[in-house]
């Protein structure tokens, strides 16, 4: 059963002409979606406007009320690559609440799989920023509410750019598990491997960065053998997933060179993470190329679902085999760094 | 001993951008110090793919001559991210700029402090002397003029 949920509606009035964060991405991810023909088991779940106390859990209440302010007054260019309109603050809300209401549905039915199909993305949005495209940081106060209830929360970004909005708001967290591959050097500039998690929550950031060119190989050996160990030790109870899809190799944003069976195997992988059906959404993050964001969709949401009908190979022989172990190499040294300081301070 | 030996000034071009250039290329000639013109690439400009990595913009190297400043003393640094955080890995290794310039107002509309003025935001968070060169400077010296060479 896959539960969908869609952010506003009509999510046509946040859009900057000639912008590629853009309503046709959502159209293209529900194409991917239609694709599956799941008749009975789609379950369309109505988003809502998130409030203010949920919003807060990630967000201060100066940037809510400043973004707010900023839209309700017209919009314009927050910075050279983000916009708002005057019904942004609206929409993004809407894509904050779709998110809550999948997850309180999965929590209701205790079956499915989420999708959350609804933009702005929000990877990029730090507690106090909108960057990078992102307004509200929707998969952050999705597991900010998890958390809220005791759960502990995987977040896995395979977006081609590092989520460092919801790695800053988990930071020193230790009870959400924040997993990112991401092309680098790219946009934001952070996600470095020894980037490990604050001192109250050493080994809960795990960035994987990869090499432009890098093919689907050795991203699901990155997951195999760098992210695997940390997320079984962590056990999560609930599984989200950060689900750009602009690491597609027709994507124009960046080089990597991915195809949607390479996002299919990376769902089947991130599936296992679950404790149990039920326990796992995907929200939209980029993704540019509107028929590669199709058919990634609908690849992934096949492969969740138990599905195998994948149209694209999975990729592999690009470079960065290598890349694996020295990412290794560097996480390790990272945290040998930060837990000598932690003892240091402890015993001082 | 230099009081100061690298400067590292934020550009995209902007007016104000230009205007913190020009200041800071007259204050290094004043004490004899090295410029670092730090370039941040976003999401768009990455798509555009409109930049260099290696080499300065012409408009800046005309802006460099027309200073008569030094070019052997100028530095092209472009990274990925947002403009405050890539002018404050300017004062970090292995640059390590020991004073940050930047105009009041880069591109975009900035509306607020916390929607994200770049030049207070760098204020508070770098670890070095800034300084944010007004937009009056831009306006009072002409130099607006001097960006239709962007």
């Amino acid at each position: 059963m896959l539960l969908v949920v869609n952010g506003l509606y009509d999510d046509s009035e946040h859009e900057d002409p000639g912008h590629p964060e853009r309503p046709d991405r959502v159209t293209a991810a529900r194409a991917g979606v239609t694709d599956l023909h799941l008749g009975s088991d789609l379950v369309i779940v109505p988003s809502y406007s998130a409030t203010r106390d949920e919003l807060l859990r990630v967000h201060s209440g100066g940037y809510l009320d400043e973004l707010g302010a900023f839209c309700y007054g017209g919009g314009g260019d927050i910075d050279p690559d983000t916009f708002a309109t005057v019904d942004s603050m609206t929409i993004a809300r809407h894509a904050v609440g779709g998110g809550l209401a999948v997850i309180r549905e999965l929590q209701r039915l205790g079956d499915g799989v989420g999708f959350v199909v609804a933009r702005p993305p929000g990877h990029h949005a730090l507690e106090d920023r909108a960057m990078g495209f992102c307004l509200l940081n929707n998969v952050a106060v999705a597991a900010a509410a998890l958390r809220a209830q005791g759960e502990r929360v995987l977040i896995v970004d395979w977006d081609v750019h590092h989520g460092n909005g919801t790695q800053q708001i988990f930071w020193d967290d230790p009870d959400v598990l924040y997993v990112s591959t991401h092309q680098w050097p790219l946009f934001p500039g952070s996600g470095g491997a020894s980037e490990v998690g604050g001192r109250h929550a050493i080994n809960r950031t795990v960035n994987v960065p990869l090499p432009a060119g890098a093919t689907g190989d050795v991203v699901r050996r990155a997951i195999d053998e760098v992210a695997a160990p940390v997320i079984d030790a962590f056990d999560p109870t609930w599984v989200l997933v950060s689900a750009g899809f602009d690491a597609h190799r027709a994507d124009p944003m960046a080089e990597l060179q991915l195809t949607s069976g390479d996002f299919a195997e990376m769902a089947r992988s991130v599936a296992d993470f679950a404790p149990q059906t039920g326990r796992l959404a995907m929200f939209l993050e980029g993704g540019y190329d509107l028929e590669a964001l199709r058919a990634s969709v609908h690849a992934s949401l096949s492969s969740l679902l138990g599905g195998t009908n994948e149209v694209e190979r999975p990729s592999s022989g690009g470079p960065g085999g290598d890349h694996v172990a020295r990412v290794q190499r560097e996480r390790r040294a990272a945290l040998e760094i930060v837990r000598s300081n932690e003892d240091e301070e402890t015993e001082s | 001993m230099n009081v100061l030996r690298t400067i590292a000034v934020g550009y995209d071009g902007s007016p104000d951008s230009v205007a913190a250039v020009c200041w800071s290329f007259d204050l290094a000639k004043k004490l004899d110090a090295d410029v670092t013109v730090v370039h941040a690439v976003g999401l768009l400009e990455h798509l555009d793919g409109a930049f260099s990595r290696h080499e300065a913009p012409a408009a800046l190297v005309a802006l460099t001559k027309e200073s008569g400043f030094d070019e052997t003393r100028l530095r092209w640094f472009v990274d990925d991210g947002d403009a405050c955080s890539v002018l404050l890995r300017a004062a970090a290794p292995p640059l390590n700029a020991e004073l940050l310039v930047v105009g009041s107002r880069g591109r975009g509309n900035r509306a607020g402090l916390l929607l994200g003025s770049t030049s207070l935001e760098v204020a508070e968070h770098a670890t070095t002397p800034v300084v944010i060169v007004p937009s009056s400077q831009t306006e009072d010296e002409g130099l607006v003029d001097k960006t239709r060479l962007a």
